[in-house]
This record gives C-alpha cells, sequence and structure tokens, in this order.
C-alpha cells in the first residue's frame, strides 16, 4: 500500500495581503505546524548595482534612496559619508546636525509605520488606522523640508542640499508634542492589550547565545539581551554629542521586540528635540566644484547606519574615474528574512508566520536590490 | 566628523597579532576602528576562523566581490566585526577569473550561505562543496552573470525589451505647452525657447 | 416590455454603471515600490474606503488590478496569472512612471519599460510617486470611464490575446501556464 504524505505544501505567495511586500515563503505543513520552509526573492530586482556602472557620482545619488522603500534616508546617508571618506571631503557642523535631525524624522516614521504592521498581522486593524495617519504628520515636515514625501533625495555628498526653512523648528516641535500624546492612546490600544500581549508572548524566540553569530542585528538583537547599536557602537554624525539610551528587553520574541521598538520611538522624540535645541549655525553645504566632471581618487569603505530595521551597511570602491566601480549595499533583512527565518519558522503555527515576519522588520526591496 | 581622540592602539594590537600568527599576511590601519589585510586565496580560511575564534571577530557584516577585468581577477573581501572591541576587519583576497572558484564558508558562519548564492548567480563564483538553490534573484537566466563587467546592459534592453519612442512635441516643452492652452511665453523664458 | 428598446438598454447601462463604478474592489497585491503610498490613501487621513473602494484578498472576487511601480519578469509572470483569473469586468490601473516608459530603471535588465504592450491598460498615474490624493484622482478617472461605458482593456485582450501573449513569451522564457479561459 502506498505511503500518504501527511505534509502539504502552502505558498505564501506574492500575492497575499499578510505579507510585508512582494516576496514568497514556501511551506511545508502538518496540521497547522510547520515543518520546513524556504524564503523566495527576486520579484523586485532591478539590478541597482549595474546601473550605478553606468550613472556618475552625481546620478547615481540620485537612484540611491529608491533601494528601502519605507526608509529611504539611511541609504542616501550611507552613500554620502561613503564617497565623503574616500575623498576625504569635510562636511560643515550645521550639515551634520541637519542630517541627524532628518535620519532620526525617518526613523520615527517607520516605528509607527511598523505599528500598523505587527497589529494588523495579528488582527488589530484600528491600530493601523491611528498610526498611518499620525506618520502622515511626519511626512508632511519632510514635504515642506525636502519637496517629496517618501523619496527625499536630501542628503548629498558635501551636506544637505537646502537650508531649514523659515518656522521649521516650530513646526517640528508641534509635531512631537503631538505624537506624544498619541503615545497614550497607543498604549491603550495595544501595549497593554491582554490579547496582543498573549498572541505575543513566546513566540518567534532567537536563541540569545547564538544570535551574534547568526547575524541578527537591530532590535530583535537588542530584544535578546545583548546591547548594541550602531550609534553607540560605531558613531557617526553627531551622535556621540547627543544623550539617549538603547532599548533593552531578556524575553526575545516578538513581545520583547515589540517593547523594545515602543521604548526607542520615545527616545527619538528626545533626540528631535535636543538637536533642536542645540543646533548651531553656520554653512549647510561643502560645494562640489563642477558635479558634471567631479573625479573622485581610487579607494574603498565600508560604512554602517542604524535604520529602524537594523544595520545597513555599504562597502563603495572609486577607481579613479567619474563613475563608480562597485557600490555593494546589504541590509538587514538580508540575514533576517533568509536563513534566520527558515530556522525561526520550524515548529511555528502558520496563523503566526506574518506576525514574525512583521517582528523581525523583514522589507524584501532590500535584499535584492 | 565625531569628536573623539586619534588614538590607534587597539587598530595596531590587531595588525601586530595578525603578523605574529601569519607572517605572509600584509596588513593596516585604515583609521580609527577600520582595519584592512591583504592574503592569499589558499590562506583566507584559515585566517577567518583564526579572527573568530581566537581574536574574537565574531560575526560576519559583509562578503562582496569586486570585478577588475583590466588586471584579470576578481578580488573577495570579507567584512568581519568584533562586538567588545569595536573594530572592523576587512579581509581582502584575490581569485582568477577564469573558473572562479573560492572555498565554501557556510561551516563557519552559517548567512554566509546567501552570499554565496549570489555570488555565483552574479559573477559566476562557484563554491565548491556547498549546499543551495541554483536560483536567488533571477528566473530563467541564460545569459552571461550579469555583474561582470563584459556584460553590457543597454544592448541586452534594447533587444529583449520594447522602449517608448520620445514624443515629437515634447522637444522643447515650454513652447508645447504654452501652445496648447494659447498662452504667452513669458519674458524670462523667451531665450530659451527654439522660436524666435 | 422589450429589453432590445434603446431607452431599456440605456437605463440599465446606466443602472450597472452606476453600481459597478461605485464599489470596486481591488485587489491586494503590492507589486513594486508604490505600495508604500495606498497605505495612507486607505486610512483616516485621506480615506478612499468613503468612495467605495476596499482591497480584497483573492483576484476571483476583485474588479481592479493596481500595478503599482514597475514589474520585474519574475513578478510579470504572476500578475498575468492573476489578472486572467479575475472574472469580467475587471480593470487595470498603471501607477507611476515607470509602468509609462520604464521610469528610473530604463537600461536594467530585469525589468519591462511599456506595461501596455503585456497587459491592457485603462488609466494611466503619473508620478514618482503620485500623491495619495492623485492616486485617488486617477481612480475618479476610472469610475467615469466606467459610467459611460469606455473602460474596455479586458475586451481588447480577449481579441488582441495573440499579439499579447507573443510579447510576454518574448520576456518570459519558461511559459508554463494555464489556457486562458473567459
Amino acid at each position: 500500500m502506498m505511503k500518504r504524505e501527511k505534509a502539504t505544501t502552502l505558498y505564501l505567495g506574492p500575492q497575499h495581503p499578510g505579507i510585508t511586500g512582494n516576496m514568497m515563503v514556501k511551506l511545508k505543513v502538518e496540521g497547522d505546524t510547520i515543518v520546513n520552509s524556504t524564503t523566495h526573492v527576486g520579484y523586485l530586482h532591478r539590478g541597482f548595482e549595474k546601473l550605478m556602472e553606468r550613472r556618475n557620482w552625481l546620478q547615481s545619488f540620485t537612484i540611491v534612496c529608491r533601494i528601502c522603500v519605507p526608509e529611504p534616508d539611511p541609504n542616501e546617508e550611507n552613500y554620502a559619508r561613503a564617497v565623503e571618506e574616500i575623498e576625504g571631503r569635510e562636511v560643515p557642523e550645521r550639515a551634520q546636525w541637519i542630517r541627524t535631525l532628518v535620519l532620526e524624522l525617518a526613523r520615527i516614521g517607520t516605528y509607527l509605520l511598523w505599528f500598523a504592521g505587527q497589529s494588523g498581522s495579528a488582527g488589530l486593524y484600528t491600530m493601523g488606522q491611528w498610526s498611518i495617519g499620525d506618520r502622515d504628520y511626519v511626512l508632511d515636515l519632510f514635504e515642506e523640508l525636502t519637496g517629496g514625501r517618501v523619496y527625499h533625495m536630501y542628503i548629498w555628498p558635501g551636506g544637505v542640499r537646502r537650508d531649514l526653512p523659515e518656522g521649521f523648528e516650530a513646526k517640528v516641535l508641534q509635531t512631537m508634542d503631538y505624537l506624544e500624546k498619541r503615545l497614550i492612546q497607543y498604549d491603550k490600544l495595544m501595549f497593554d492589550n491582554t490579547i496582543f500581549q498573549k498572541r505575543a508572548m513566546g513566540v518567534g524566540w532567537i536563541d540569545p547565545e547564538k544570535a551574534i553569530e547568526w547575524g541578527v542585528v537591530g532590535a530583535p538583537l537588542r530584544a535578546a539581551g545583548i546591547a548594541s547599536d550602531v550609534r553607540k557602537d560605531d558613531p557617526y554624525e553627531v551622535y556621540d554629542q547627543l544623550d539617549f539610551e538603547m532599548g533593552h528587553a531578556t524575553t526575545s520574541d516578538v513581545w520583547g521586540r515589540a517593547q523594545v521598538r515602543r521604548f526607542e520611538l520615545e527616545q527619538s522624540i528626545n533626540l528631535v528635540r535636543q538637536i533642536i535645541e542645540k543646533m548651531p549655525k553656520g554653512e549647510y553645504y561643502n560645494r562640489i566644484p563642477n558635479p558634471m566632471k567631479w573625479v573622485v581618487p581610487a579607494g574603498d569603505a565600508y560604512v554602517k547606519t542604524e535604520s529602524a530595521r537594523g544595520e545597513f551597511g555599504y562597502y563603495v570602491v572609486s577607481d579613479g574615474t567619474n563613475k563608480p566601480r562597485r557600490v555593494h549595499i546589504k541590509g538587514p533583512a538580508y540575514v533576517h528574512a533568509m536563513t534566520l527565518l527558515e530556522d525561526m519558522l520550524k515548529g511555528a503555527n502558520v496563523s503566526d508566520v506574518s506576525f514574525i515576519m512583521n517582528s523581525l522588520g523583514t522589507c524584501p526591496p532590500e535584499i535584492e536590490r | 566628523m565625531t569628536t573623539e581622540n586619534n588614538n590607534l592602539e587597539r587598530e595596531e594590537a590587531v595588525v601586530v597579532a595578525l603578523k605574529a600568527t601569519f607572517p605572509d599576511l600584509t596588513a593596516r590601519v585604515k583609521r580609527i576602528r577600520r582595519v584592512e589585510a591583504s592574503v592569499s586565496k589558499a590562506l583566507t580560511p584559515s585566517v577567518l576562523v583564526h579572527a573568530k575564534n581566537v581574536l574574537g571577530y565574531k560575526a560576519l557584516s559583509h562578503i562582496s566581490c569586486v570585478d577588475w577585468i583590466e588586471d584579470e581577477h576578481f578580488e573577495l573581501v570579507y567584512i568581519l566585526w568584533n562586538p567588545d572591541e569595536k573594530i572592523q576587519l576587512l579581509i581582502k583576497t584575490l581569485i582568477s577569473r577564469e573558473n572562479a572558484t573560492m572555498e565554501n564558508i557556510d561551516t563557519i558562519w552559517r548567512q554566509a550561505n546567501t552570499y554565496q548564492r549570489e555570488m555565483r548567480e552574479m559573477f559566476g563564483i562557484e563554491f565548491p562543496g556547498f549546499v543551495g538553490a541554483k536560483e536567488f534573484l533571477l528566473e530563467d537566466w541564460d545569459d552571461m552573470p550579469p555583474m561582470r563587467r563584459d556584460f553590457d546592459t543597454k544592448e541586452f534592453v534594447k533587444e529583449a525589451f520594447f522602449l517608448r519612442p520620445g514624443r515629437e512635441d515634447a522637444k522643447d516643452v515650454r513652447d508645447t505647452i504654452a501652445k496648447r492652452s494659447k498662452e504667452e511665453i513669458p519674458e524670462f523664458a523667451k531665450k530659451y525657447s527654439r522660436e524666435k | 416590455m422589450d429589453t432590445n428598446d434603446k431607452g431599456v438598454r440605456k437605463i440599465v447601462d446606466m443602472i450597472t454603471g452606476f453600481a459597478r463604478s461605485n464599489s470596486l474592489f481591488m485587489l491586494a497585491y503590492g507589486t513594486g515600490c508604490g505600495d508604500i503610498e495606498i497605505p495612507p490613501a486607505m486610512t483616516s487621513r485621506y480615506d478612499w474606503e468613503r468612495f467605495g473602494y476596499r482591497k480584497m484578498a483573492t483576484p476571483r472576487q476583485a474588479d481592479v488590478l493596481l500595478i503599482s511601480g514597475y514589474l520585474a519578469t519574475k513578478t510579470l509572470k504572476r500578475v498575468i496569472r492573476s489578472y486572467e483569473q479575475m472574472q469580467e469586468p475587471k480593470y487595470v490601473v498603471a501607477f507611476g512612471s515607470c509602468t509609462i516608459n520604464g521610469g528610473m530603471y530604463w537600461d536594467s535588465y530585469n525589468t519591462i519599460k511599456m506595461l501596455d504592450h503585456y497587459i491592457p491598460v485603462d488609466v494611466y498615474i503619473n508620478g514618482c510617486m503620485p500623491r495619495p490624493e492623485a492616486v485617488m484622482s486617477g481612480l475618479f478617472d476610472l469610475q467615469e470611464q466606467i459610467k459611460k461605458g469606455e473602460a474596455n482593456g479586458a475586451q481588447k485582450y480577449r481579441e488582441n490575446l495573440e499579439w499579447y501573449r507573443g510579447n510576454q513569451k518574448k520576456v518570459i522564457k519558461n511559459w508554463v501556464m494555464p489556457e486562458y479561459n473567459w
């Protein structure tokens, strides 16, 4: 008699309302438990690194922000800092403070978007209506400063593109006050909600002993009890002059990561207030002599930034011409969504797949650029 | 960029420690928190294992590959991070472009599997002994590995896809828009207009 | 009542046009970059649910396919499959300048440049990204077209199926799709 196979194959495919973006997770399921899983990416591959070989240094800066869709500013910052390091170009003081302000505002916007994703995959859809509506006020600030809501193209090698407009600081402080009041409502709805807590505790556990070796970065690493943040380990811009704390949790599951991110949202709001208070006056751009004929001397550089999801790394190589030789980009989801997710989903429940993916912060465009 | 003092003692200590174990290696300090080392292809796995177990570089941040077609070799770069000393170590090695192979390191770090899959697909470098699905980002690709410098994207795009031709009346945009709404071209724009 | 009478036809068309255009279900498929401006259009600030749009999980029950941005060839195969599973009447809205002429990825080896040659498009919305107000304005345009009876991309697809198939097979090499059954 033929042996009947108990496992079914399920394609949590590219067209699915529960996954974060355009990727596929192929599951082998027995009943309700997952036995095996593979991640398939490649649905968003545009070949950025090949495109940059045909564009000169200034034209490449315009396409770099499209690599990570929810949070484009760490990409621009990394590219600018790598080129400045190879060339030895100095950035004026005020430009560094403005860059830090933009990065922190982008971080706040991404955390609000993450609230919507995480609670939406558990069934709490009201949170998405609130937090994405509030994120729009942060996008309004970006529109006034840079001209675009989503893709800013504002931080470029040498500084920033234009100075802060009149009355901008007052608007930023007003938005921060409003967001702090809303945090009380978010607590009542999501973080103090017993149903969400019951669903989130004990799900998606990462072994803290092996986390660093497996390449876990960002909030999942801090939720495992390991204090690691690029803003404190390898400081860049003006983070060593600012006063903030890292999130910390010990449970290393979805609930721990939610607590870490909630704590860091408050810290970001405080950071924005400190930056506005301490910002000096001065130049905002160290002018490149002729952008059309700009040649960067030969060399290479590796730079890192802490985005809202983890550590973003850029390896830039220049060979002394006016076009980049190699720009290699690695986002945090490169490790989280491929080898780590396949390991974490073994033995998990089918209804928790989307929940776990949201807690790791998977975002497919940065895996496949 | 930051206001630390440029005290490079810990980085110098790393260079000394590496040279003591591997005399054929060349290493130097690039700046604070960055140390660079060049090593031959055969020694690379043992340098990586030594850096991970003895010197404390537990985290693999990045594996990258640069195509130097003029010198006919690929340059592989392994970037490691020490979480206690907070130093980044870049280990560079050269492999030939014809029949490019390199030893598999996913027994040392599991996530190297993904980097190796991408390099096999994009550059054509083989890692004998490693198990990973054939396709990673491209589906049914039968041309040469696309990230090599001799792959011409513009020719490929012209043959494979349809490109939309430019509009005939859009060569001078201000004129076109003004004519469409039957407006006067303003004074400051007259010097850019083709109609004199 | 004679249903071939012109007056009766006109009233029936008006009623079906009104009903179809005021309750459009959009397929939940985020194919590219543009998917980041859909949540703001859906939620409390710009709220498109007051006009009758909402997201639907399966292609069998959806009316509109919103192609938000560029399409890699791997995604194009899945989009064609989803499009052919949708039941008529169905409409396609193309979003962003990447669907018009390739946008900023015009020299990329993996994205398609003109969407019109692969599936029929009813409304284009240009921009990079289009604002949520631009998205809604494009959808109002689609509503006007449906009321007048001019949104017949699906009919064009049926009639010129060989031409579309020829273009699709040129880009997708491993063709393992079912036959189109309408």
